[in-house]
């Protein structure tokens, strides 16, 4: 009876939500949480098939959003927490809405992205079956403390999860080290060749996990991802079981996975790790793989994925990006658009942000200045800190603005052919509001 | 004029963008026609050689890493105390203030320092985080940054880098932040640290080139109104009326 009247509570609040105009993804669940705390208790129960997880840095929203689209469109029933509420609140939200009016939730499969830093709290009630680790950055460090004390939790709960297969970047040393906990198993995903140049840039997990000793790389992608191996105690990148090759990063993406050709529409390198993870995810879960690009077909972007909105004629593309590489390749993205362009940059620093910003120090901001750029507009609560960064880096900086909208006028109103505006967390939704105003061009 | 900084384990210790400090450092020295040099010091070199440098910078890492610079550092503690005692520059943040001090006493145990300064610090319950502020003698203007350590620090007589205005400082009631010794800045603040204080910078640059130089007198001004107004900007928001808090 505690659990119907959670989630008749919590279907009133999204109703109310709705009608104030905001997008509850987490505030119905908390509040359900607090009447009934073991809500979602019953999801391995419910669901018939499998419960499959994804936790990592980047690429978590992305790569759970494609694992469930492929799911319906072979027709399940998924469970997801599809807008990226990745705490118990937000798996609690989910569940509330799935539910009918008499507390039922019915589902083949569920979709769950989890916050690494929750993994413990959720696993108290929810078991994966299958648990994907994308990667592991720099990332709120004033939440999380350092990256170390992220690993430890998230072993913590990769014991607490049982008999649980993990699916993990066998590029990443920070992730591999998972897959050698006891009693664990894994099958890994990489990309077996090298695509970018090599470039020196901020490396996350340079020290072997299990020994401490610098790791040495045959080549790398970007990061820490790479074929890496320690000279000094013989860790090394596994040979992956989803083995990507023959990469080619002009639009549509070109790869294989083990041999099958693979073509997507999607921009930046990094969708291939989270293409390759859907992959494999789907194989360990016993979906055929067949017809693998027309399941993802039915896939939308969540909001700020690369997504293009069209303003007086000109492309206008938002990126959302919350740490130094994600950053990054957002800005590698940019750069690989040979078109005249010009950039936005919003910083903000809340709590959802993280609020120390001198992650902005770690970003490759000086590679923004190529020759194609026209105009950089810096906006956001922390508008100073990442103009100062551009100061001492040498870039000049056209246009201070506490406006978002400003700067978008602005950057449309000129002759380049692109706008590329990289946004982090709480800069995302205010952002894409201006940008669907002036796309409706309802000024 | 030319002035040498190095770098003391990039590769280890650059945990909160502490390459923003060594290009404040490097370009308020440029833009005013000084040349500046910045070399490093990794795990990779074998030598350690500092008897022509000006300017040393010892970052932060995790615990695991400063650990490891530690093993490294403490070879050359002599060398790096007599720059201390002889007027280097020395500008230390995080974990390489810690690792000035005599140890540095965590749960389970106790990481040697390098006993530059009679300092020590323990590891505390709570990680103290978020942003800081403080008033300082050295400079006019408030020193602002972030503070994000699990470590406590005692730093018994010495003048600290700053009263804290708003923030935690040296541990949970400390009321001070870091340590102002000789030419030796140590402070748990990043951010980085320099960019928004141009004034600790160009004190730091100040107190280099006059050792270095017997006739220098004073930098020449820069236009600094950016750095100003990120700078106001966090003493105003958290301070509030001009940091008269």
């Amino acid at each position: 009876m505690r659990k119907l009247i959670a989630i008749w509570a919590g279907k009133l609040l999204t109703v109310a939500g709705k009608l104030v105009g905001k997008k509850s993804s987490a505030s119905p669940g908390a509040f359900a949480l607090k009447i009934c705390p073991d809500l979602v208790s019953d999801i391995n129960k419910i669901v018939k098939k499998k419960v499959i997880v994804t936790c990592g840095t980047n690429g978590k929203t992305t790569t759970n959003n494609l694992v469930c689209s492929a799911l319906e469109a072979k027709g399940y029933k998924v469970l997801c927490n599809r807008l990226g509420a990745n705490m118990l609140s937000g798996i609690a939200t989910t569940y509330i809405q799935s539910a009918d009016i008499f507390g039922r939730v019915r589902a083949d499969y569920a979709c769950l992205e989890i916050d690494e830093a929750y993994t413990p709290i959720v696993f108290k009630q929810v078991k994966p079956d299958i648990m994907i680790i994308t990667n592991l950055f720099r990332d709120q460090l004033d939440r999380y403390g350092e990256i170390d004390i992220t690993v430890n939790i998230i072993k913590k709960a990769i014991a607490q999860a049982g008999d649980v297969k993990l699916v993990l970047n066998a590029d990443d040393p920070l992730c591999v080290q998972f897959g050698r906990e006891p009693g664990v198993k894994a099958v890994y995903y990489g990309i077996s060749e090298q695509v970018l140049p090599q470039v020196d840039d901020t490396k996350e997990g340079r020290f072997c996990p299990i020994c401490g000793a610098e790791q040495r790389f045959n080549f790398y992608h970007y990061s820490q991802l790479g074929d890496f191996y320690c000279p000094e105690c013989g860790y090394k990148r596994p040979d992956p079981e989803y083995d990507i090759r023959n990469v080619s990063l002009k639009t549509p993406i070109r790869f294989t996975i083990n041999g099958h050709q693979m073509e997507v529409n999607y921009k930046g390198f990094y969708n291939i790790y989270n293409l390759a993870a859907v992959y494999a995810a789907l194989d360990v879960a016993s979906e055929s793989t067949d017809d693998f690009a027309k399941l993802l077909e039915g896939y939308k972007p969540q909001i700020g994925r690369m997504q293009e909105f069209n303003i007086n004629g000109k492309p206008v593309i938002l990126s959302l990006s919350k740490n130094p590489a994600g950053f990054n390749q957002a800005i590698s993205t940019v750069n690989t658009d040979d078109r005249k362009k010009d950039v936005i940059i919003a910083i903000n620093d809340l709590a959802n942000d993280g609020r120390d910003v001198s992650w902005l120090w770690d970003v490759d901001f000086h590679k923004i200045k190529d020759e194609n750029l026209n105009s950089l507009a810096t906006t956001g609560i922390r508008v100073y800190d990442i103009s100062l960064r551009f100061k001492y880096a040498d870039i000049k900086v056209d246009l201070m603005t506490d406006s978002m909208k400003e700067a978008v006028l602005r950057a449309v109103n000129t002759n380049s052919e692109a706008v590329y505006v990289l946004v982090n967390y709480t800069a995302l939704y205010p952002t894409e509001s201006v940008l669907k105003e002036l796309e409706r061009g309802s000024v | 004029m030319n002035i040498k900084i190095m770098h003391l384990y990039p590769d280890l210790l650059n945990l909160y963008g502490d390459r923003g400090n060594i290009e404040c450092l490097r370009k308020r020295l440029i833009w005013r026609g000084i040349d500046a040099e910045v070399v490093t010091h990794t795990c990779d070199d074998t030598s350690f050689d500092i008897s022509d440098v000006d300017i040393i910078f010892l970052g932060g890492g995790s615990d695991r890493e400063q650990k490891i610079v530690c093993t490294r550092l403490l070879e050359h503690k002599k060398e790096l105390k007599d720059f201390v005692e002889n007027g280097g520059s020395l500008v230390a943040v995080c974990g390489g203030y810690q690792l000035l001090g005599k140890y540095y006493k965590l749960e389970d145990q106790t990481i040697p320092g390098l006993e530059i300064l009679d300092i020590y610090t323990e590891q505390g319950k709570k990680r103290l985080i978020g942003n800081i502020v403080l008033k300082s003698d050295i400079i006019d203007e408030e020193i602002v940054g972030f503070e994000n350590h699990g470590g406590r620090t005692y730093t018994g007589n010495y003048k600290p880098l700053g009263k804290t205005l708003y923030g935690h400082g040296n541990h949970d009631d400390a009321g001070a932040e870091g340590v102002v010794y000789k030419n030796v800045i140590a402070t748990y603040l990043h951010g980085p640290l320099l960019p928004k204080n141009p004034q600790l910078c160009d004190h730091i640059l100040k107190n280099a080139l006059k050792k270095k130089y017997k006739d220098f007198t004073e930098l020449d001004p820069l236009d600094d109104e950016l750095e100003h107004m990120a700078n106001r900007y966090i003493v105003e928001r958290f301070c509030g009326n001009g940091g008269k808090a």
